[in-house]
């Protein structure tokens, strides 16, 4: 994996590589997806694959209700007048 | 010039969409929370089954093809109002896909997807210190509806909206106040590059966005420039918009399933559930089946969908055009006071009936309906006879003419004027019968 | 009990097997003493999964394991030490010390469920709740010579779990006492309203049979260490003798569940790792007056671990726009092979059959030298199961010319845990488990 990508990875992951990290990531990630690549060759299932047994049409009712206090919630939070504290927007 | 829209409806539940956080406008900021809302770390999401029911009556609304198994996705984005930096939304297998929705009755806008997702909180700026995050709209059910590039004109997309909300607050009972509830993406090209204006809100603005779109976009043109793909925000107050970012700097959302939810076997539930005639289709179909004009149908329509049910029934017992001019006179302007009673309209329909067999003068007409429609007694009415907007009102039935010829020239209500000053001996000023003659006016269609 | 309460800060000084230990006075004797690891929240003790980007977290609830130990009369004396979210097959990638090996303490426990298993076969008695995703159960049980199992996918609420990956996280047991899992599967098993995944789970079936054939599949005994191969071959002799049928099988479609696994393993767990940005829980003593990017690359890059990175790497760049089709969505229909062929396999055998890790507990020195391919393929055997989501047992079934333990695992078909442990109580009276020597 060349290093352009792994830049490209890691700011849309948000994080900041220092040279070292970078070059680092880039040899494991390379040998990784080298041992990745017998998945090609691998013959594939039928069926949906987002769990491994089947979840089905679990629903809740549009019930309303407030179980946890939010003031509870809210008390290891940086706040300023019970909203929440974040970076500037830009 | 190609318009399509993405449009955001937030869904009437009581609860939010993956918590049970209440939906209602809460008193202070981040107090209709939990962990689930708050993205903390060991919650998890649980599917709100009216959320789920709400999609599929408007997939079915937009004539889409309803997905048999449909599941939801994460969509990775960092912002300070998205708690989990992921938004629970669909990318494979939404509700629905390639629908058609028929606009005013004659052009037909395709529908690419409806899908489901969920809102994020709220931002606000402070200074240029920090940012404040509400997180209680957070969790919000919406209802995401993505045209294809249909529309042509910003006034059309303007009417199409406003169609297609009126159609979703029927559908779903989006209570009156829905149109701030609805967010608009309008993509425009005017050349062969699109660009998108993110998060419009209100059809008006939608209509200024895109028009100070379409005319930037041919100046650029015009001036031998290349229209670059991008997102842009529409500035409300100064009426334009602004660039945000330009494509090759788009997140890379990189979807995958959601298996906290599982997958929703839709089908069959798709089948069960019926949904109410919108009333753009029924405005269409009371045109085509009773040739009666489609301005008429919309306005019988936008009154209540009631009175076109009394249309239907004082038309199957007299005919078409007997129905229409009497739903357009009388029976509208009695219409609001009618409707408190919870009577059925059979009664409307048999008296007009009668009068169409003769047996009574219009006037009599009126003064029976009038009684039936408001709950007074008929000898009342009658009584009152000198009452002054009865008076008017049964002028005003009697010569129906005189209503068109008022619209076009207000000069006309002087023949008002007259005849009342004629009956009553002047007990009435011409003020007070001008006064009477424009609310029995704006009574009527 | 009170001698292990008040023991515990000792233990812990010389093992490193909890992040944080239970304070305060018992206002009532409790029914028995149990530890959970420490990506389970637990709202009298802080929760930190391994990393520092969470210290300070205090949730407001417990997770739903945590709390029915709890109704069951159990006291919760400390959160087991981990890899930083699950992130590792040694433990050693936990942000508060790295727990040692109580048969040799120069050794790995195995991870990432390291301090469970560990506080497992260092306190009498004790049951501990691990995690596994790819084989954290499994490994750490083997390496100190205890019995864990990992439930089937959903079998317990994920409630209060903090996720690495949701759709191959599992919660299950660790204890010395075989009869332990039996007892308390029963406890942390069952629907619950607040997570899905967990309401679709037939009831779990204790008298159900016991295991009768057991499939040994070939591509287990490669690239195994010889110690574990004379270990096992030995235990295959104990089982025959017990009348379980052995009998050998191919099952080729295992070489595709490890890159499966980890594309999965990491997408999800990138997707997970994307709320840590310095705000609402944990470490948020950042400047604010960044642009919000900058905020959270600077944030997330000061305090995720090394592993942590290397996989929130990973895992973008195989669900990424171009690169997604080749890998994640290639890899969910690989994980249904591997379903399909484990249940084919079902037909004709209880169970399959293998050493549960490749050799016995490495030392530290030893796996400061390992390339993350390396340490990553250790997982093979512990990796296919998970994968499937089906339940898998570890037992002790055999020591090395060191005395370190070495274990074997029995994986069993969707919500057959029963067979499972009936089958570990009857280990437990065929094979003598040793226990360290705790010197305190």
């Amino acid at each position: 994996m060349d290093k352009e990508t792994v830049k490209k990875v890691a700011k849309t992951a948000h994080l900041a590589l220092s040279d070292d990290e970078l070059e680092r990531y880039c040899k494991d990630l390379g040998e990784i997806l080298d041992y990745f690549k017998v998945l090609d060759e691998s013959p594939e299932g039928e069926g949906y694959g987002v769990d491994p047994v089947e979840i089905a049409d679990i629903l809740r009712d549009d019930v309303p209700g407030i179980f946890i206090d939010p003031y509870e919630l809210l008390k290891d939070m940086k706040t300023y007048e019970n909203y929440v504290r974040g970076p500037r927007l830009l | 010039m190609r318009i399509g829209l993405e449009i955001h409806v937030q869904l009437p539940t009581a609860s939010k969409m993956f918590c049970s956080c209440p939906t209602t406008d809460a008193d202070a900021p981040n107090t209709h929370v939990c962990p689930t809302c708050l993205g903390m770390p060991g919650s998890r999401p649980v599917m709100n089954r009216k959320a789920l029911e709400y999609g599929i009556m408007l997939a079915k609304m937009l004539n889409c093809e309803i997905a048999e198994t449909t599941w939801f996705s994460r969509k990775t984005y960092f912002y300070p109002d998205m708690s989990r930096s992921v938004q629970i939304t669909q990318y494979d297998n939404p509700v629905g896909s390639r629908g058609t929705y028929m606009f005013q009755g004659k052009k037909p806008v395709r529908i690419t997807r409806i899908h489901l997702e969920e809102d994020p909180g709220k931002t606000k700026r402070v200074g240029d210190q920090s940012s404040l995050v509400d997180y209680n709209r957070s969790g919000i059910p919406l209802a995401e509806i993505v045209t294809e590039p249909d529309l042509s004109t910003p006034t059309e997309a303007r009417e199409f909206l406003k169609q297609l909300i009126a159609d979703i607050r029927h559908t779903i009972d989006l209570p009156g106040d829905g149109e701030r509830s609805i967010r608009c993406d309008c993509n425009i090209s005017v050349g062969t590059e699109r660009c998108e204006v993110k998060n419009v809100t209100g059809l008006r603005n939608v209509e200024r966005a895109l028009t100070f779109e379409a005319v930037r976009q041919t100046k650029v043109l015009r001036a031998g420039g290349k229209i670059e793909r991008e997102t842009r925000r529409f500035d409300e107050e100064r009426g334009v918009t602004i660039s945000v970012r330009k494509k090759e700097f788009e997140a890379d959302y990189g979807y995958i399933d959601e298996p906290d939810l599982g997958i929703f076997h839709i089908g069959e539930l798709a089948r069960s559930v019926s949904i109410k005639e919108s009333p753009a289709e029924a405005a269409a179909r009371l045109s085509r089946e009773y040739g009666i004009e489609r301005k008429l149908a919309d306005q019988i329509i936008s009154t209540s969908t009631g009175l076109a049910a009394a249309f239907e029934h004082i038309a199957k017992a007299t005919d078409a055009q007997t129905a229409a001019s009497w739903t357009a006179g009388a029976v509208s302007a009695y219409w609001k006071t009618f409707e408190t009673l919870k009577k059925g309209p059979e009664g409307i329909a048999d008296i007009i009936r009668r009068f169409r067999g003769g047996e009574m003068t219009d006037v009599e007409a009126d003064i029976e309906l009038r009684a039936y429609m408001t709950g007074t007694d008929v000898r009342a009415i009658k009584d009152a006879g000198a009452d002054l907007s009865q008076i008017v009102n049964g002028y005003l039935d009697a010569h129906p003419e005189i209503v068109g010829e008022i619209r076009k020239n207000e000069k006309a209500v002087n023949r008002v004027i007259g005849h009342v000053m004629k009956e009553t001996g002047g007990k009435y000023s011409s003020a007070d019968i001008v006064a009477a003659a424009k609310s029995a006016l704006e009574a009527r269609l | 009990m009170k001698d292990v309460l008040a023991s515990l800060p000792a233990l812990n000084e010389r093992y490193s097997m909890f992040s944080c230990i239970a304070s305060g006075a018992d206002t009532e004797e409790p029914k028995f003493l149990f530890s959970a690891k420490d990506n389970l929240t637990s709202k009298d003790m802080e929760t930190k999964c391994g990393s520092r980007i969470l210290e300070g977290y205090r949730p407001a609830f417990d997770a739903a394991a945590v709390e029915k130990m709890r109704q069951y009369g159990g006291r919760l004396i400390g959160k087991n030490n981990m890899d930083g979210f699950g992130f590792g097959t040694f433990s050693t990638n936990s942000a508060f010390g790295v727990p040692k090996n109580p048969f040799d303490l120069e050794r790995s426990c195995g991870g990432s469920s390291g301090g469970s298993a560990c506080a497992a076969a260092v306190i009498e008695d004790h049951v501990s709740l691990g995690v596994s995703t790819g084989g954290s159960i499994c490994c750490p049980a083997s390496f100190c010579g205890v019995y864990g199992i990992a439930p089937t996918y959903g079998r317990v609420s994920r409630y209060g779990l903090i996720d690495y990956g949701n759709s191959l996280d599992k919660i299950g047991l660790l204890s010395s006492d075989p009869a332990a899992l039996a007892e308390f599967l029963p406890v942390i098993s069952g629907k619950d309203p607040r997570d899905p995944t967990s309401c679709a789970q037939p009831p779990l079936d204790l008298k159900g049979k016991r295991i009768g054939s057991v499939a040994v599949p070939e591509e287990a005994l490669k690239g195994i260490s010889k110690d574990v191969l004379s270990a096992f071959e030995s235990s295959l002799d104990i089982l025959r003798s017990m009348g379980v049928e052995v009998k050998r099988v191919s099952m080729p479609s295992l070489k595709y569940a490890m890159p499966a696994y980890y594309i999965l393993a990491t997408s999800e767990a990138s997707t997970n790792l994307a709320r840590y940005v310095g705000m609402r829980y944990g470490r948020q003593d950042g400047d604010l007056s960044l642009g919000f990017d900058d905020y959270f690359t600077s944030f997330r890059s000061e305090y995720f671990g090394d592993e942590a990175k290397r996989r929130i790497l990973l895992g973008t760049y195989t669900r990424m726009a171009g690169f997604r089709d080749r890998y994640y969505a290639k890899a969910l229909k690989v994980r249904l092979h591997v379903i399909s062929s484990y249940k084919k396999v079902f037909e004709d055998h209880d169970a399959v059959l293998t050493p549960t890790m490749p050799f016995a507990a490495p030392k530290f020195e030893d796996i400061s030298k390992m390339t993350p391919v390396e340490s990553y393929s250790a997982d093979f055997l512990t990796v296919p199961a998970n994968l499937a989501g089906i339940p898998h047992l570890s037992v002790p079934c055999g020591y090395d010319e060191d005395g370190m333990p070495i274990g074997m695992q029995l994986a069993a078909a969707h919500w057959a845990e029963g067979p499972l442990l009936t089958f570990a109580e009857e280990w437990g009276s065929a094979f003598d488990v040793r226990r360290p020597e705790v010197p305190l």
